[in-house]
């Protein structure tokens, strides 16, 4: 016999529900990691791309500038040797002390900024050979201002060409080296972007396939709910039909018995008038069943709640229900606690509520012929608030763990209840579900395939009896 | 009345005090005026730094302007350097060193270089100013300047033993006029 307590299933399917969601919260991570990489990816391309740009235009101005001045120092030097004029060369002596000045500034400059000891060594290298050279442009400027031109030329030629040559092959290899690395820079810079375009495509493609996969998802869910909902629909026309018909042929039958005067005696004819009775209630139930599913269907359309005492309602149930029990020979054990507060319901609803769910413990019992009613108070841990547990209990068939989730579901019917070709509608749990509901309760099931099924009313109490329920009933939730 | 005489007292003390000091200022003033004034009219002989003569004999540098000694000990060629005509320190040079007047200046080294008995040409430029530039760029130039255009790019010899603005030495330059 199985018991309420244990993790009673609710009705629904959760993951459809909410699958499209946890799927677009996937998604959306997804997305913002890669998205925070490539932003990170395109920040640092940038940085770098800032920073080649602007170490190449220092480079590229410390060079010019370098050269610009050696060529300026040498230059002077050459124009003195134009003129005899002795102002004119001090004046052009001092140009080029000027510009060598200038030259030397740079060579300190640069090997202030020198990074690699490629970079050291040739500006070392630049700044030795720019000493020899300037030894030189001393000398002939010397020569120049003594007057002695032709030794001033013989010298430029034999030692001052020489030594410029070696000054510009070093600012060459300067230039050379500054290339190299702009060239590794670009590089750099390039495998950045490209990794960048790769993320920034990773991303478009995965929010494309995800979007791609929402949407089918979505599109799935719907269309299998669809055709679940039309075959059940199918099912439930076919059980309805079904369920009209055979009290239908009855009707017709005994009705046509008694047309042809095959019906002659009293008795004969009471028991086919008690027959036609029978059927016809079981055809009305029907219909009622189906006018009050569409009713509760509608949330919108309440009953006026008031204030109801679920032991006198309860009671009413199982004495409506007793003929039919006891036609069955069921044995129905009721137990109530004593002082149960009032709850706020539709007291016909409640009862239909309440009545099928003895109906159904009656119908798929089984063989042992045995029902438990119970009404308790409780504290819903869940909920967090005091309620009116109504356990209705059987011993029957049971229910597969797989179906729990579905009983709720209107019109759905077990494929082993089918096979035990116990009719019904499939409606009798849901309009209960709907009817629970409305009244601010829910209804659970927990059950063992073979040993019976426990089907619970949760019907929270009416807030003015809140105060007058014993507190520690109200902590913990459990009996005294 | 004592704190009159304390007034009284402090007066007369602090009267010299106060000319003593005046005079100190007034004497150090004059003293600077007369430093200033001195440079204006020294003239100095000036080389290249790395000349190793730090002083000639007036005969000697003589012998040096006139063009009839053609190299410095160290081997570098002398090269004299001159200023226009017109310019003081010229012709403080041509009559203290020379002894001429600019026709016989001109003169002697027409002849010299012609003759072969002088192995210098002058160099003639226009500023005192162009004059330090040459000096400092020419190991084996020489030349003059007053003793307040020098600077710390050429040097200036001992004449006779003496640097200009000591007691006796005998080359001196009219004051400067605005040119």
């Amino acid at each position: 016999m199985p018991d309420t307590s244990p993790s009673p299933a609710q009705p629904g399917g959760r993951f459809s529900r909410y699958s499209s969601a946890l799927l677009l919260f996937f998604i959306f991570c997804a997305v913002t990691v890669v998205g925070l990489f490539a932003i990170r990816d395109l920040r640092r391309a940038d940085m770098q791309e800032q920073n080649m740009y602007t170490r190449s235009v220092q480079s590229l101005h410390r060079i010019a500038d370098l050269e610009y001045q050696t060529q300026e120092t040498r230059r002077s030097t050459l124009y003195a040797l134009s003129t005899a004029d002795s102002n004119l060369h001090v004046k052009y002596a001092d140009q080029s002390r000027e510009a060598d000045h200038l030259v030397s500034e740079g060579i300190t400059a640069y090997l202030t900024n020198a990074r690699t000891p490629n970079e050291m060594d040739i500006g070392r290298r630049l700044g030795r050979d720019w000493s020899t050279y300037l030894s030189v442009r001393d000398e002939v400027l010397a020569s120049i201002l003594e007057g002695s031109t032709k030794e001033a030329v013989d010298l430029d030629l034999t030692k001052g060409v020489e030594s410029f040559d070696q000054v510009r092959d070093d600012l060459a290899e300067i230039e050379r080296v500054y290339d190299q690395q702009a060239s590794q820079q670009l590089s750099t810079v390039d495998a950045t972007s490209r990794r960048t375009i790769i993320r920034v495509a990773g991303v478009l493609a995965i929010t494309l396939m995800a979007t791609i996969a929402l949407v089918w998802t979505i599109q799935r869910i719907r269309m299998t709910g669809a055709i679940q909902l039309a075959k059940l629909q199918m099912e439930f026309v076919a059980s309805v039909s079904h369920e009209l018909r055979t009290p239908l042929a009855v009707i017709s039958s005994a009705a046509d018995n008694i047309a042809d005067g095959l019906v002659m005696g009293a008795d004969d004819i009471k028991k086919y008038g008690a027959a036609i009775q029978n059927q016809s209630r079981q055809m009305t139930e029907l219909v009622d069943q189906i006018l009050l599913f569409s009713a509760t269907k509608d949330r919108k359309n309440q009953a006026a709640l008031r204030s109801l005492d679920v032991p006198k309602i309860l009671h009413s149930v199982i004495q409506q229900a007793s003929e039919l029990v006891r036609a069955s020979g069921f044995q129905i054990e009721l137990e109530i606690e004593p002082g149960l507060p009032p709850v706020r319901g539709d007291a016909s609803a409640l009862a239909r509520c309440l009545q099928n769910m003895v109906i159904n413990a009656v119908k798929y019992s089984g063989k042992s012929r045995w029902i438990g009613v119970k009404a308790c108070l409780s504290h819903s841990q869940s909920r967090g608030q005091t309620e009116i547990q109504v356990a209705v209990r059987d011993r029957g068939i049971g229910i597969a763990m797989t179906e729990l989730d579905r009983v709720f579901e209107p019109f759905y019917r077990s494929p082993a209840v089918v096979a035990e070709q116990i009719h019904g509608t499939g409606l009798g749990l849901s309009v209960s579900q709907n009817i629970a509901e409305t009244m601010g309760g829910h209804l659970t099931v927990a059950s063992e395939l073979g040993a019976g099924s426990v089907f619970t009313l949760h019907l929270p109490i009416a807030e003015d009896s809140r105060s007058q329920v014993p507190p520690e009933t109200q902590v913990d939730g459990t009996e005294k | 009345m004592l704190r009159r005489a304390h007034v009284l007292f402090i007066l007369v003390c602090a009267a010299p005090l106060g000319g003593a000091l005046l005079g100190c200022a007034f004497a150090f003033a004059q003293f600077t005026a007369h430093e200033q004034s001195a440079a204006e009219r020294n003239l100095a002989i000036v080389v290249n730094l790395s000349n190793p003569v730090n002083g000639l004999t007036t005969a000697d540098l003589r012998r040096v302007f006139l063009g009839e000694r053609g190299h410095w000990p160290n081997g570098r060629r002398i090269t004299l350097v001159m200023l226009e005509p017109g310019w003081p320190e010229r012709d403080a040079v041509l009559s203290s060193i020379y002894h001429m007047d600019e026709t016989e200046f001109s003169n002697h080294f027409l002849h010299g270089l012609f003759t072969g008995e002088v192995f210098v040409s002058p160099k003639t430029l226009s500023t005192p100013e162009g004059v330090r530039k040459f000096i400092f760029n020419v190991p084996g130039a020489i030349g003059y300047l007053r003793a307040s255009d020098v600077d710390k790019t050429v040097k200036v010899i001992r004449i006779d033993e003496r640097l200009p603005g000591e007691k006796g030495y005998k080359l001196h330059v009219p004051p400067r006029e605005n040119r």
